[in-house]
């Protein structure tokens, strides 16, 4: 399943491209998402809630990222799976300069299985978009200040750092730093296929 | 005789009790057993690395979790090949739960026990499974393609490959004085039954015996392979198919993997366990039918006549080949139809593709062959500019040609004879009832008012009634009630009643008396199943059979209790009587009584049967070489199949803006030979062609490229409503079968056999352009035509 889509942000596209590789930013932004989880080096594993029409559940993924060319492009390996199914893609996102500001567009490489690929299949394609356009609108409004959800971040004995989401009036700080050399994004647009709301 | 039931539209007798809600289904029973739900693959192809219960094990209510390595004995071993055949040379069958790899999307993994449905789900959803996904084969091109293999061991994934010649057909093509060639593709549907698969098992310890209801077309199959799988002398096993909802060809396999998890873990527990199917499982893990790809190179003379016909056709057999290759022996045989080209030549290939597997589906392969056929008269006719009912008349084999041997072998391993069959007086039955000769007028009418309508005719031979055998037990009780038994099985075709009337009329007694039993290893334990439309034939004469035996004691009693000649005697209404002297008389169930010579009386006929009431003293109570009651058990095991035909016509209008089909009139032309109940065989035909329509113009399985199952309910697949189908026209023509004592043939399939042929002839025949794959949805109509436009 392929699916190919654009968007129109009012960033540059270096804002933007930071925001979609800084895993707190995508915590807040990314519909359902729970908790993410750094795994190794340029791998994260995230929880997300989800669900298309009345199949819903809980996802558990795996985030790998590839091919940076800051503020360029990106690739997204991820697979994840949960009770109503199963997801693996690949996402190569691109930013452009744009009169207002930057355009990204996107193309995943998707194959969609268990009760959501024979069941869902149908809708799932306007789903995706809806929730990618869901979630650029959030990226967009976080990078105009909006601070209304924030993350928490939490490192355990191990040294294991997790994120959670928390609704906050103060201000978040930013995580870049505990994902040195790493960067999740548009997880929404792969996951997000599976919201509905 | 008075009573005569044979040849009467009698309302069924099971109806009463299935419409009220009496029917008693897999799921109706059971309801205290533990339940159980499998773990399925949610990828075409991949290899199983890790499974991960931990999560699992604390929901309350769970009662055990099972995968591959928890197996024991024989269930761990791969499921039967239920048919081999020599051209099978890569026969593969899967495992009740898998073993390392999975090769569809659906394929069980895990089995969860449970309190009940839901905690069972909920545990599943809590097992993790790792898996290193591969590369899966979907569609017959990525078969032949071979860059990636469903069965390592079968790297080009062919399972099977046949070649059969009559005659020399290529040579006769190439010296033929006109050919074409054509390129047809029929895409997967599947059987649907209302009611999914289903299997509950009750395990005896103390006598340690397992009874089990599956929701099957063979019980006695069933019953079989699950005493072999769980190692049990065939007596300790019974299999019982209750009121089945449906099976359409998919429920004759066996055994299904949950046909043996289900009863080993109501063994291995001592609880009973049932496991019912639901939907989405049905599409996944069940089975689909009719996906090939067809080449056809035609030679002919100017009048028509096929001198040289050469099929080569690429089968999709799925994931595994525990039926065999029946389908495309079927197709390769069937195809011929009622036609008699002068050579033959068809060479198939059966496919492994990453996909559920296939087995037979209403029709079983033949909807394909005709298709080929059907399409390859259209061809010639508009090559030649002759109509196409007279191109077909000029092939087909005529009535004195009877029986008709086509030198191939069919199906069960017999030779392909048709037995008799009248084809040029179907074709004028057909033509005269849809009116064919007046149809351009029709369409002219029709144009003026700037409508587009076609007309489209199709026909099809079916080998029906396919052997070994069945057989048939009929007993008569003191009470007067018939008690009938048969082992093959009921999904709603009728078998209460037409049995029924056999009895009725052959013992001559109300058919309010006769009770009948089906698919009861109890009752009757041989068997075979119900498929290839072979109960009435087969179960039907046997039964016929049985109470002939039963009518010969009955008279031979009531002689010496009324101290005349046997065959002086009739049997009317259940009252033995002398011919032309009524008075003269005695109830069938008096002379049940005197069949059964007693010691203790336990009522009114008991008393009147023991020993000091009835008898000749001079002779023991229960003579040498007889046996005490008033019942008769009979085979039928004929030579060959019974071939039954038939003819369809459809007019069709399609709308000019979205190219949707609409059905004006569906004329059915059939021979099934003598027909038991005539309101029961057009209920047959009708639900076969409402599967024709669904298989011409609705549904497919909209597998992705990676092997998912996009459309695995009844939201996107597109079963049609009864609003898409039409009034159908049946007529019947009678030409009895000389094989069997009835002269019946079989009718079930017969319905959905044309139906992409009819469809496709009569959409070619309004657009005017070649319609070479089906089904065809409206958008694919109108691509074509635009296609067509931009090309001309």
């Amino acid at each position: 399943m392929k699916i190919i889509g654009s968007y129109s942000l009012d960033h540059s596209p270096s804002a933007v491209f930071a925001a979609l590789n800084d895993p707190a930013v995508l915590l807040v932004t990314i519909p359902g998402c729970q908790a993410l989880e750094q795994t190794g080096p340029s791998t994260y594993a995230m929880t997300i809630t989800a669900g298309v029409a009345s199949i819903k559940g809980t996802y558990n993924g795996v985030v790998e990222l590839a091919d940076q060319n800051a503020p360029h492009s990106f690739t997204l390996k991820a697979s994840g799976s949960g009770g109503p199914g199963t997801v693996q893609a690949d996402v190569k996102v691109t930013l452009a300069q744009s009169a207002e500001g930057c355009a990204l567009t996107y193309e995943a490489d998707a194959v969609v299985g268990g009760v959501i690929g024979g069941v869902g299949q149908r809708v799932l394609s306007g789903v995706s978009k809806k929730t990618a356009s869901e979630f650029f609108a959030a990226v967009n409004r976080h990078l105009a200040g909006d601070r209304s959800t924030a993350a928490v971040v939490m490192q355990d004995e191990a040294g294991v750092v997790s994120i959670r989401k928390e609704a906050t009036t103060q201000g978040a700080t930013s995580l870049t730093s505990l994902f040195a050399g790493g960067a999740i994004a548009l997880v929404g647009v792969l996951l997000g296929w599976l919201i509905s709301r | 005789m008075t009573t005569k039931s044979f040849g009467e539209p009698i309302l069924r007798k099971e109806d009463p009790r299935l419409v009220s809600g009496q029917g008693r289904y897999l799921d109706d029973l059971g309801h205290d057993a533990l339940a159980a739900a499998f773990l399925r693959s949610p990828h075409a192809s991949a290899r199983i690395l890790e499974i991960d219960v931990t999560d699992a094990l604390d929901v309350p209510g769970l009662i055990g979790i099972y995968t591959y390595e928890d197996l024991e004995g024989r269930v761990a071993e791969p499921l039967p090949l239920l048919i081999p055949h020599p051209a099978l040379l890569n026969g593969r069958t899967g495992y009740p739960l898998a073993n390392e790899f999975v090769r569809h999307v659906g394929e069980a993994i895990v089995m969860v026990i449970a309190e009940d449905r839901y905690i069972a789900e909920d545990v599943v959803e809590l097992i993790k499974v790792s898996y290193e996904v591969l590369q899966p084969v979907v569609g017959i091109e990525n078969a032949k393609a071979a860059h990636h293999a469903v069965h390592a061991s079968v790297p080009d994934n062919v399972s099977a490959h046949s070649v059969k010649e009559v005659g020399d057909a290529r040579a006769m093509i190439n010296a033929a004085p006109h050919k074409i060639s054509l390129d047809l593709f029929i895409e997967r549907s599947a059987c649907s039954p209302l009611e999914g698969k289903g299997v509950y098992a009750i395990w005896e310890e103390d006598s340690q015996e397992l009874r089990l209801w599956s929701s099957t077309q063979t019980s006695t199959g069933v019953r079989a392979a699950v005493a072999a799988k769980l190692d049990l002398p065939l007596q300790k096993v019974e299999c019982i198919a209750p009121d089945v909802g449906g099976g359409f060809g998919v429920k004759i396999m066996h055994p299904w993997p949950e046909e043996v998890l289900v009863p080993w873990a109501a063994r291995k527990l001592n609880r009973p366990v049932k496991w019912s199917e639901d939907r989405r499982e049905h599409f996944i893990s069940s089975a689909h039918e009719r996906a090939q790809e067809h080449h056809i190179e035609v030679g002919f003379d100017d009048e028509g006549r096929i001198l040289g016909l050469d099929v080569t056709f690429f089968h999709d057999n799925g994931a595994y080949t525990p039926y065999g290759i029946i389908i495309p022996l079927i197709t390769s045989t069937q195809l011929l139809g009622p036609y008699k080209p002068a050579s033959y030549r068809v060479e198939f290939t059966s496919l492994f593709t990453n996909t559920v597997l296939v087995i037979p589906y209403r029709g079983a392969g033949r909807p394909q062959g005709v298709f080929a056929m059907e399409r390859t008269m259209d061809a010639i006719a508009k090559y030649l500019n002759v109509d196409r009912t007279v191109v077909r008349e000029r092939n087909f084999i005529q009535p004195d040609e009877m029986p008709y041997d086509l030198g191939l072998i069919f199906q069960d391993g017999r030779p392909l004879e048709y037995d008799s069959g009248n084809f040029p007086a179907s074709m004028a039955m057909l033509k005269e009832m849809v009116g064919w000769d007046d149809f351009e007028t029709m369409r002219s009418e029709y144009a003026a008012q700037g409508r587009k309508i076609g007309i489209g005719v199709a026909c099809y031979v079916e080998g029906t009634g396919v052997g070994p055998y069945e057989g048939g037990f009929v007993q008569v009780e003191t009470s007067g009630r018939i008690n009938v038994a048969t082992g093959l099985t009921s999904q709603g075709q009728g078998h209460q009643t037409v049995f029924a009337q056999i009895v009725a009329d052959e013992l001559g007694v109300p058919i309010e008396d006769v009770f009948v039993t089906t698919g009861d290893t109890r009752r009757f334990p041989y068997a075979v199943g119900t498929f290839a439309s072979r109960a009435a034939v087969m179960s039907g004469n046997a039964i016929a059979l049985a109470a002939r035996q039963v009518r010969d004691k009955a008279l031979r009693l009531a002689g010496e209790a009324l101290e005349c000649d046997p065959q002086d005697l009739e049997i009317v209404e259940g009252i033995v009587r002398v011919k032309g002297d009524h008075a003269k008389s005695i109830a069938l169930k008096t002379v049940a009584v005197l069949s059964n010579p007693l010691r203790y009386a336990f009522d009114e006929s008991a008393k009147a049967a023991t020993q000091f009431a009835v008898g000749d003293t001079s002779k023991p109570p229960v003579p040498e070489d007889e046996e005490p009651g008033l019942e008769g058990k009979d085979y039928y095991s004929p030579m060959s199949s019974t071939f039954a035909n038939g003819m369809h016509a459809v007019i069709i209008e399609i709308l000019p803006e979205t190219a949707e089909v609409k059905i004006l009139r569906y004329v059915v032309v059939h021979d099934c030979g003598r027909v038991i109940n005539p309101m029961i065989v057009e209920g047959q035909i009708h639900g076969g062609v409402a599967q024709g329509v669904a298989g011409a113009l609705y549904e497919r399985m909209a597998y992705d490229e990676s092997g998912q199952l996009q459309n695995a309910s009844f939201m996107d697949f597109l079963m049609p409503y009864a609003t898409e189908i039409p009034i159908i026209e049946a007529g019947h023509l009678e030409t009895p079968s000389p094989l069997n004592p009835l002269g019946i043939k079989g009718a079930g399939e017969a319905g959905v056999i044309p139906g992409s042929a009819v469809f496709a002839s009569a959409i070619e025949d309004a657009e005017g352009f070649d319609i070479r794959r089906m089904p065809i949805s409206p958008s694919e109509l109108w691509e074509l035509r635009r296609t067509m436009k931009e090309n001309a």
